[in-house]
């Protein structure tokens, strides 16, 4: 497979990057893995005249967790998310994530950052950073901005990143106690495979043996992009964490997404909304138990 | 317009003047020769074209001959030293885990680097570790074997 022609460029710092991206907006790609971009290029979906490699810009590899929020470069690997203590400690279902997603192979190549930039509706990290609540940074020459995770997917594969900005940066603030996440995928292969329907699923109590005061479910694969179940969060609060409250936000869960069942998507709607109960089950109870575990 | 990259193959220093738009995959084997490393799907599912950059396994066809200069490489024919077969490769040829061989020098340099971060993996870490890896003949069980029987 032959790539089309491009000038590349591989600026050393984050100023220069955004110098060339404001310099050239429309016309260049940011690259970073390359993982989904080159087997877009590949197949002659996205042709830029210009390639801007940012995978050597140190800043953006950055991992900071000295205060109470996590920040990460975007060019921080899904190896290295799979592999850090510190995440598989305190934000275990982005951990989990970072596991299911492609292959070892992949892994070594792939970023957090390409993964939320290539917007795809099965994408592996979106739903455990939006349970998290977690924040991106996009920088451009002129300033930067914050935007929360809940608002950066516009669906159609297009996000909030405009043409003449980098995502440089995720910030996920630390959990609170007497909380925890699950993520949870379904594919027909273990590796090497797009979901089939991917979930993430958040609860906070209110104290140990407490009831629900926070709660926050990510669906992904069911919309034309990753979605909240906003019905199933708001029948969880004030609740206690009982298996038959869980099965309720399940049933809401399924009512809330809405895949499409095209020929593309793997699967059947009904499969889909099926799964989605499933597995907003699974992961409100692996949540709840690691929200007991502190 | 062609840019000159170094890079650091089997411990050789390469010196190679390449287009924007050419993969690593295709330097190595078309400009230097080291057709040991295969190609097979080119959008990175497959494995075949597996190499070790910078003590990392990766798919050398999603990785740009551009984006590879100043780093170190390892392809399956820098496995062979003085003494022999690496222990991975003897292993292979000894236990029935190469067929018609095509997935072989991707399944034994993603086997190596287990073995180098892991010396004693488990049977679900080497099938964890090989999983970006496809072959079409053996049912991957020799390969799991002739792995398992390099552990100490």
């Amino acid at each position: 497979m032959l790539l089309p022609k491009f000038d590349f460029h591989e600026p050393a710092t984050l100023t220069e990057a955004c110098q060339i991206m404001a310099e050239y907006g429309t016309k260049a790609r940011v690259i970073a893995g390359g993982t989904d971009l080159m087997v877009n290029m590949k197949r002659k979906l996205v042709s830029p005249e210009q390639l801007v490699s940012i995978g050597r810009i140190e800043e953006l590899k950055k991992f900071d967790s000295t205060s109470n929020v996590l920040k990460l470069g975007s060019c921080f690997t899904v190896a290295d998310i799979e592999a850090s203590e510190v995440i598989g400690k305190k934000w275990s279902a982005l951990c989990a994530a970072a596991g299911a997603l492609g292959s070892p192979l992949i892994r070594n190549l792939a970023t957090i950052g390409g993964n939320l930039a290539s917007a795809r509706p099965a994408a592996d990290l979106p739903p455990p950073l939006m349970a998290y609540g977690a924040r991106v940074v996009l920088k451009k020459k002129s300033g930067e901005r914050v935007v929360s995770m809940d608002n950066f997917f516009r669906g159609g594969a297009l996000t909030e990143i405009a043409p003449n900005e980098i995502l440089s940066e995720i910030q996920i603030d630390a959990p609170p106690p007497y909380s925890g996440a699950s993520y949870i995928n379904l594919s027909s292969r273990s590796a090497c495979d797009c979901n089939l329907v991917n979930i993430a699923s958040f609860i906070a109590l209110d104290g140990p043996g407490g009831t629900i005061k926070s709660a926050r479910i990510v669906m992904g694969c069911v919309g034309p992009t990753h979605m909240r179940a906003p019905s199933a969060e708001k029948l969880l609060i004030g609740e206690k964490p009982t298996e038959a409250i869980f099965a309720k936000a399940a049933e809401a869960a399924m009512q809330d997404s809405s895949p499409r069942g095209f020929a593309e998507s793997r699967a059947s709607a009904e499969y889909k909304k099926d799964m989605v109960r499933v597995l907003t089950n699974r992961t409100l109870s692996a949540a709840y138990k690691e929200a007991m575990m502190q | 317009m062609k840019s000159l990259i170094h890079m650091t193959i089997n411990d050789k220093e390469y010196e190679v003047a390449v287009q924007p738009n050419q993969t690593l995959v295709d330097v190595l084997r078309y400009e230097l020769r080291l057709t040991g490393t295969k190609k097979g799907c080119g959008t990175g599912d497959c494995g075949s074209c597996t190499v070790i950059m910078d003590g990392k396994p990766v798919n050398s066809c999603l990785v740009l001959a551009v984006q590879a200069n100043g780093r170190k490489i390892t392809t399956i024919e820098g496995l062979e030293s003085e003494e022999g077969l690496h222990p991975v490769q003897k292993a292979f040829t000894e236990k029935g885990a190469i067929q018609c061989g095509f997935c072989s020098p991707g399944m034994i340099l993603s086997s190596k680097s287990l073995l180098d971060r892991n010396p004693k993996p488990s049977e679900e870490e080497i099938r964890r570790a090989i999983s970006g890896n496809l072959c079409r003949c053996t049912g991957y069980q020799k390969i799991v074997d002739a792995v398992k029987s390099v552990i100490e």
